[in-house]
């Protein structure tokens, strides 16, 4: 028996090793339960010891991120909001940084770290990485050459990270696998191609965990793809359902993509949404419409690009969905974070979801049923809207792209993007990035063609370069608190997020990661990480240690306290 | 999946073990060493010390880079450098320059270039290796293939893809030939008197990180730590020689070799 045969060499190998292994033995770890238990969810993250990973769905339900950051935007509500205290703006002014880590790497990274019982991971364009949160140090890595003949944002090889469900971590590959790695190994399980039958699909996002499930989108949005959004077996990989973003014949809003223009309507999911358990429904974005700035191959509203999409997690079945920009001709994505909040509107509790979108416009909705509750312009110039109307429909200022070149506000990048937004439910501020630019829109009838963008022709920004702002609005007086215009020659692509302490923290445009009031817009330090931040923060704890931790340029950073 | 506690247990006791008192090296393996000190010494810093590459320098273990080179390819590129921006390494000597060929060889799995696993002839059965694997052999104890198995060694899933039936049997009977260093053994003793060990996966002069059989990691400040014992083995057993017949050894090469040529994945390897 395999048992005797290594006890014989054991007791041949000397006494000494009989003291070695007695010690060994005692040192053994407390039998750890690899399955759900009964216990409460909160108990179970409070006891959970440092370094040993085991994401129960309880965990990822949790309100209140403090310790573990353990999706994307920190938990299900999209806020990006830490209840760390240790940190607060009578101490900041003394954070140093702890760590730099450098990984092998396509700058600039766009993800945000995830941090579990003191591990950090993060992603750069294929590769993988677990990290000692306290030190940066590599635990492992699980690394895989970049994708090649990937077209657009895919080419670019960005990733947003990973999403974590017990012991195991996902990730999106550019060219749109989805990987099933071991969190404690970074050995892959499974891995499954899931953007087939068009070569311009990738992806770049974080995958979500819904209950026992994966969910992912894809890019390729502005090449000629068919959007969708997906969910796999957590275990298996198998696919559990798909909900495509452009109908196909005889399905509902289908009106719009006659003859085999579905295939390439564009409409891509390519960040991660947002769940609420209670009402069993998931939030998500879609993108603008292919192909771009020519919208005579694709009359009517287009549904459902540019929309927000409240999905059944189980089945993928559309709840309902709320249009932001019908027939879009300006790039203008609806994928930002419809982050959810639950506050008073007209002095009435209420289920909310606060988005500010591409388009310019700040929009509340009733997250229950979709109906358009509050809009308001928050770009500074806006000229293809005359306002919204009270159904939350834009009035068309009519201004069609052409040959010759039409100026459009905002521009194509969009008055917000994907940088992700914050909101502070102690405050009611809802924090996000703005961009204030107008551009030359173009437009010349294209053709599909695999292996080449899809945006009919482009934009280009005019005049002087664009302004970035930080701005607060403030549910309560559904105004905003303050803007913080941001000086520096570069274009920030940071988001922002915010903690109990009445903090908020956003890489500017001067290369600088900042942390300020929230309730003002002081910046109380700040530290230059002398590379653009294209990512956003996040923040951790470690035995009694707040940490911010931000991407920056090819770098990862975390700061705390000394 | 099941992981046998027990099992663990004394296979990182014998491990230690065999770390403390095992005696001289054979002589392939201390010229492996050597090259593998070379490697460590004159590659590592840029090109990572598992070939996996970093911000400095390319992968050299994956199908699109340097594996396909030659022997000799891969000899003059260490001695004139490249045009990328890869100084020559002429003056380590003509000894050394093998030496680190052979250890990049190592890490990438000894295959001639022209053979891929699809040409290999395996003389054993891939099912009853199989079943030892899940088995008898206890392999998946530590070691996952396609997914299914242990996390605390490294997946077996593309283990065989490039390597030869003696190469891959030889990793099995003489393992750590050489001794990859994110797998060394290595047991510590903190001043409040806990005893931990593990598989040391990170250290520099102030930290320590290990992980042991649970899969949990720590992280230890150096300066906590009234003792740290260095083994030079991983927790392969070094017995499998001894515990397995021949055929069941061809069986398991089989297994492994035949197990890499399907993989529902493109990725190079495990990690």
């Amino acid at each position: 028996m395999q048992l005797g045969r290594v006890h014989l060499n054991l007791v041949a190998a000397g006494s000494l090793l009989l003291t070695i292994c007695g010690y060994s033995a005692s040192s053994q770890p407390k039998e750890v339960s690899r399955h759900p238990t009964a216990e409460p969810a909160s108990s179970l993250s409070r006891n959970a010891p440092l370094g040993l990973i085991d994401i129960q769905p309880g965990d990822l339900l949790q309100k209140r991120v403090a310790d573990n950051w353990t999706s994307y935007n920190g938990d299900y509500s999209g806020r990006r909001f830490s209840s760390l205290t240790q940190i607060t703006p009578a101490n900041v002014s003394r954070l140093t940084v702890q760590w730099v880590f450098h990984p092998r790497t396509v700058s600039p990274l766009e993800a945000t770290p995830l941090v579990v019982a003191g591990i950090l991971f993060v992603t750069s364009a294929n590769d993988v990485y677990a990290l000692d949160a306290k030190t940066g140090k590599i635990l492992w890595r699980h690394l895989r050459e970049v994708t090649r003949g990937l077209v657009d944002d895919a080419a670019m090889h960005h990733n947003r990270g990973v999403a974590i469900l017990g012991t195991r971590i996902y990730m999106e590959t550019d060219n749109a696998h989805l990987l099933c790695l071991d969190a404690r190994s970074g050995g892959l399980i499974w891995e499954v191609p899931y953007a087939t039958g068009n070569r311009n699909y990738g992806a770049t996002s974080a995958p979500l965990i819904v209950k026992d499930k994966v969910v992912v989108g894809s890019s390729g949005g502005d090449d000629g793809v068919r959007g969708f959004i997906a969910a796999f077996d957590a275990t298996t990989g198998e696919e559990k359902w798909r909900f495509w973003t452009i109908p196909g014949p005889s399905e509902k809003g289908n009106q719009s993509w006659p003859g085999d223009a579905y295939l390439h309507g564009g409409g891509t999911a390519w960040l991660p949404g947002t769940f609420d358990s209670d009402l069993d429904t998931l939030f998500w974005g879609t993108g603008n419409p292919a192909p771009d700035y020519d919208g005579s191959g694709r009359p009517g509203d287009d549904l459902y690009t540019s929309c927000l999409l409240a999905l059944d997690p189980d089945t993928g079945k559309l709840k309902w969905y709320f249009q932001f920009s019908p027939h879009d001709l300006y790039d203008y994505d609806a994928v930002q974070t419809p982050v959810i909040v639950d506050a008073e509107f007209h002095g009435k509790p209420r289920k909310l979801i606060v988005t500010a979108n591409r388009n310019g416009f700040l929009y509340i909705l009733d997250r229950t049923d979709g109906k358009f509750l509050f809009a308001k312009q928050f770009a500074r110039q806006l000229n293809w809207a005359k306002g919204i109307d009270s159904s939350g429909r834009p009035i068309s200022a009519g201004l069609i792209p052409n040959e010759n070149g039409i100026k459009i506000c905002p521009a194509n990048g969009g008055a917000t993007n994907w940088y992700s937004p914050s909101y502070d439910p102690k405050t009611h501020l809802f924090y996000f990035r703005s961009y204030e630019a107008c551009a030359l829109f173009r437009s010349q009838p294209a053709s599909f063609v695999e292996g080449n963008t899809y945006y009919a022709t482009g934009a280009q920004v005019t005049g002087d370069s664009g302004k970035g702002y930080i701005n607060a609005f403030n549910l309560d007086t559904l105004d905003f608190a303050w803007h913080d215009l941001q000086y520096g020659y570069n274009k920030g692509w940071g988001g922002v997020m915010s903690t109990a302490t009445d903090l908020v923290a956003f890489g500017d445009d001067g290369e600088n990661f900042v942390v300020a009031d929230g309730r003002t817009g002081k910046p109380l330090w700040h530290f230059h990480v002398g590379q653009l931040i294209h990512a956003s923060p996040m923040s951790y704890g470690i035995g009694g240690k707040q940490y911010f931790a931000v991407a920056a340029g090819s770098d990862l950073f975390s700061f705390a306290l000394p | 999946m099941r992981h046998d506690r027990v099992e663990i247990a004394m296979i990182f006791c014998a491990a230690l073990a065999f770390g403390v008192a095992q005696s001289g090296a054979q002589q392939q393996r201390s010229d492996r060493d050597e090259g593998a000190q070379r490697f460590m010494e004159f590659c590592a810093s840029c090109h990572g010390a598992d070939g996996k590459g970093g911000d400095k320098a390319p992968a050299l273990v994956s199908p699109s880079s340097a594996l396909p080179l030659s022997d000799s390819e891969l000899f003059r590129i260490v001695r004139d450098g490249t045009r990328g921006g890869m100084p020559p390494f002429a003056q380590i000597g003509d000894a050394n320059i093998h030496g680190v060929v052979q250890y990049l060889r190592l890490l990438q799995g000894e295959a001639a270039p022209a053979s891929a696993s699809t040409d290999v002839e395996v003389t054993g059965d891939a099912d009853a290796g199989r079943t030892l694997f899940f088995g008898k052999a206890q392999c998946s104890v530590c070691h996952s293939m396609r997914g299914e198995g242990g996390f605390i060694a490294r997946g077996l899933t593309f283990y065989g893809r490039y390597r030869t039936p003696d190469a891959v049997r030889r990793s099995i009977t003489n393992p750590d030939t050489p001794l990859v260093p994110s797998s060394r053994m290595v047991s510590v003793t903190t001043r409040a008197g806990q005893k931990l060990t593990g598989v040391l996966r990170n250290e520099d002069n102030f930290t320590l990180e290990l992980q042991t059989e649970d899969g949990r990691y720590h992280s230890l400040e150096r300066s906590n730590l009234i003792e740290v014992h260095y083994t030079d083995r991983s927790l392969m057993p070094r017995d499998f020689a001894q515990r397995l017949t021949a055929k069941e050894l061809d069986d398991i090469v089989s297994f492994l070799i035949v197990s890499s040529r399907n993989p529902r994945t493109n990725v190079d390897q495990d990690h």
